[in-house]
């Protein structure tokens, strides 16, 4: 196959989508590479082959891209490895002579977006307090320095809150809507800046099609300008959720406790250390312990929200990204609006049973 | 039933079993609770039969006492296990159980017991002939919370017009080896295969026999289905179960009446969650046990975990060889849930998944498995 487009990582939520789109859209161009055979699972129904290469060796990579000029990078896992895997993923792309590499990065890189205007190369945070994050803006510096090289072209695209179908950023404030701990900083009126999954395909295809694309960085949110209030209420409102359980915080300041340190414990490489090295009979025991905490007869309304410090950031945002930079180069790919993306999302969420109305409904 | 015991068990050895197939499911699941059957001196694993010698070599080293075989025919010729446990590929499940029972061996497969109706019904006849056991491997039968479900259904607690639904789901996270378990020619289905024997045996444990009365899935082409929904008719209940390979579904089962309603979770497999309609959730603690040994009067436990399950399992099985005991679950109770996969594959239509756009659910329905064979032919 000449001129394929590769998705390393395409066993995760982004890349599974992108892959499915790009099928149910006619593309026969797609090349879904995973580190192994179980990420292939998720796609399993497309019947699209797999290819198997660890991104985190050029060399086993290398030869996965065959045959494809450009390589879109959506791989995940721990903090530690995304600065690794980038150098690899960018060495494979050079060595088979790729034309565009698209980087996925995000817009975590900032902490919050607290001025307006914020130019799509702005510096990312080095010292940000989040692990992922600060991996993520070394990864965007290593590739900074190579964008003055003739090719690849490197495209890094900073998307903001993926949600749609799928999305932690849908089952999570929806198992917390119905569990009656949802919360919102402050008034709610912090910036969302979402982005439907759909659009973020759309996006990445787009830069993909184009033979001569600029190396550059690039914002990604959907258009419309929506606050944390808005989001908890419109899925509040499909799930039957009385918005006035959803708990008021006060934004003050935020106060780092244990649930924060054990957080960082676990991001670090002592606890992935430690962890590989309990037998997986022993975790499932600790874990099956753990679940004794969250029985039904506990999940009333009014439940208690536990505020972490990645939410309280994210819910203090002022300003909505820029995103005139990227629909200058590559038009407005936003195709979903926020109220089809609600529509889907609630419809995936009574799909996978967290918005069941019950075996009563079952008998209609 | 004399002719159940095996002879090292009346001469007070271990049992010796075999084991045909080292891959992850022995290697990830069994291998824990074998060794601990092993070092209470209850079982004693002589035989790992691999095609990869280096995957049996690589559990051999949990196993002292066991050799490595390259087929089974070679490992029965040099052992004589009492008991082997079929965890090969399951297109392979047919021939290695037949083979094991036909070498004097006591047989318990992993699910999906077969593929096709016609295997299974192979394995069930080869079991009579030889007179020997051949059970199949359904953890979830383990769980004591079954017994209670069962008790309180059977006392009509849960009113008429019994429902259900049983949702089992989260994204594959099965550390395969090959790419063969998603592909409908060497797999022969996807998530049904997988998990739909479990849930149509848990099911049928608390209903009776089922009958299917409609299939989905999403399965295009060549690929198999990660999606699937299933409606069944029992004698005096009716439901869905949906399942998948890509969704975090709400796992676990829900059944209503018109007088109360109780839940069923995997990680609370002893206890379940009551409630009369309209009223509070409470957790009902299981009392029923098992036995965790081979003794006449065993010791008696609860299993609180997938492993432990096993354990449990394990024993249940050897306690059948030794004394008679009924298994857990046998070939024709596996038989069954074989039979209703294969009718769900005959009825098999497009799963509506709702979140896609509508051009997106079209051209999947057009690409829908049984379209495209239906089109080949």
């Amino acid at each position: 196959m000449a001129g394929g487009v590769a998705i390393v990582g395409a066993g995760g939520f982004v890349g599974a989508r992108l892959l499915e789109m790009s099928i149910l859209a006619g593309r026969s161009d797609v090349v879904p590479i995973v580190r192994a055979y179980r990420s292939v699972g998720r796609s399993a129904h497309l019947g699209v082959p797999h290819r198997i290469a660890d991104a985190s060796r050029a060399d086993s990579l290398k030869d996965a891209l065959a045959g494809c000029d450009v390589v879109v990078n959506l791989t995940m896992g721990r903090p530690g490895d995304i600065l690794p895997v980038t150098r690899s993923v960018h060495a494979a792309a050079v060595a088979v002579g790729a034309r565009t590499v698209i980087h996925m990065s995000s817009a975590a890189v900032y902490v919050r977006i607290d001025r307006p205007g914020l130019p799509d190369d702005a510096e990312p945070q080095l010292d940000h307090w989040m692990p992922y994050a600060r991996q993520k803006g070394m990864a965007e510096n290593f590739l900074r320095e190579r964008m003055r090289d003739s090719r690849p072209a490197i495209v890094v695209l900073r998307p903001s809150l993926v949600w749609g179908p799928g999305s932690p950023w849908v089952v999570g404030p929806a198992r917390e809507l119905l569990a009656g701990s949802a919360y919102l900083i402050g008034d709610g009126a912090g910036v969302c800046n979402l982005i439907y999954v759909d659009n973020l395909v759309r996006s990445v295809l787009a830069v993909a099609d184009d033979p001569t694309p600029a190396s550059g960085f690039f914002h990604l949110r959907d258009d419309e300008n929506v606050t944390w209030r808005e989001y908890y209420t419109a899925l509040a409102a499909g799930l039957g959720v009385d918005p006035t359980t959803i708990h008021p915080v006060a934004q003050t300041s935020y106060r780092i406790g244990p649930r924060d340190a054990l957080d960082t414990l676990r991001s670090g490489p002592a606890y992935t250390w430690l962890k590989e090295r309990i037998p997986r009979e022993t975790r499932t025991l600790l874990k099956m312990r753990l679940a004794l905490a969250r029985r039904p007869e506990r999940e009333t309304l009014h439940a208690r929200p536990v505020v972490t410090r990645a939410m309280w950031d994210l819910q203090s945002t002022r300003y909505p990204l820029p995103i005139d930079a990227f629909r200058a180069a590559y038009g407005d790919r936003n195709e979903t609006s926020f109220s089809s993306g609600i529509a889907a999302s609630l419809a995936w969420l009574r799909f996978i049973g967290v918005h069941d109305p019950g075996l009563l409904a079952l008998s209609a | 039933m004399q002719w159940l015991l095996p002879r090292s068990k009346r001469s007070g050895e271990p049992t010796p079993i075999a084991i045909i197939g080292c891959g992850a499911a022995i290697a990830g699941l069994h291998s824990g609770p074998l060794r601990k059957l092993e070092s209470r001196g209850i079982v004693r694993v002589v035989a790992l039969v691999d095609r990869d010698r280096s995957r049996a070599a690589a559990l051999g080293r949990h196993f002292r006492s066991a050799r490595s075989f390259a087929t089974p025919a070679e490992a029965f010729s040099a052992t004589a296990p009492a008991l082997t446990i079929v965890a090969s590929p399951p297109p392979l499940h047919a021939e290695h159980a037949v083979a094991a029972l036909a070498a004097g061996s006591h047989v318990l497969c992993e699910k999906p017991m077969a593929i096709r109706a016609a295997d299974a019904e192979r394995m069930v006849a080869a079991a009579a002939d030889a007179q020997r056991l051949l059970a199949i491997g359904m953890t979830r039968r383990m769980a004591t919370t079954l017994l209670d479900a069962r008790a309180l259904i059977a006392a009509g607690a849960l009113g008429e017009g019994v429902r259900f639904a049983y949702r089992d789901g989260a994204v594959y996270d099965w550390p395969v080896s090959t790419s063969a378990p998603f592909s409908r020619a060497t797999a022969g289905g996807g998530v049904l295969t997988d998990l739909g024997p479990h849930v149509i045996d848990y099911l049928s444990a608390l209903f009776g026999k089922p009958s299917v009365t409609a299939y989905a899935d999403d399965g295009q082409g060549e690929g198999v289905e990660t999606n699937c929904v299933v409606e069944l008719a029992f004698p005096n209940a009716s439901g869905f179960a949906q399942l998948s390979w890509s969704q975090p579904l709400e796992t676990g089962l829900h059944i209503a009446g018109t007088t109360a309603e109780l839940r069923l979770h995997p990680s609370r497999p002893d206890a379940l969650h009551w409630r009369p309609r309209g009223g509070r959730w409470q957790v009902r603690e299981s009392e029923a046990t098992l036995a965790r040994d081979l003794e006449p009067r065993p010791e008696r436990g609860v299993p609180r975990t997938y492993y432990e399950a096993i354990y449990y399992q394990l024993v249940q099985v050897l306690r059948a060889v030794l004394y008679g005991e009924s298994v857990p679950v046998d070939g024709e109770q596996g038989l069954m849930a074989v039979r209703a996969i294969e009718e769900c594959y005959r009825k098999t239509t497009p799963l509506r998944l709702p979140w896609l756009a509508a051009a997106e659910q079209k051209l999947a329905d057009e690409r829908h498995w049984e379209r495209q064979r239906w089109l080949a032919a």
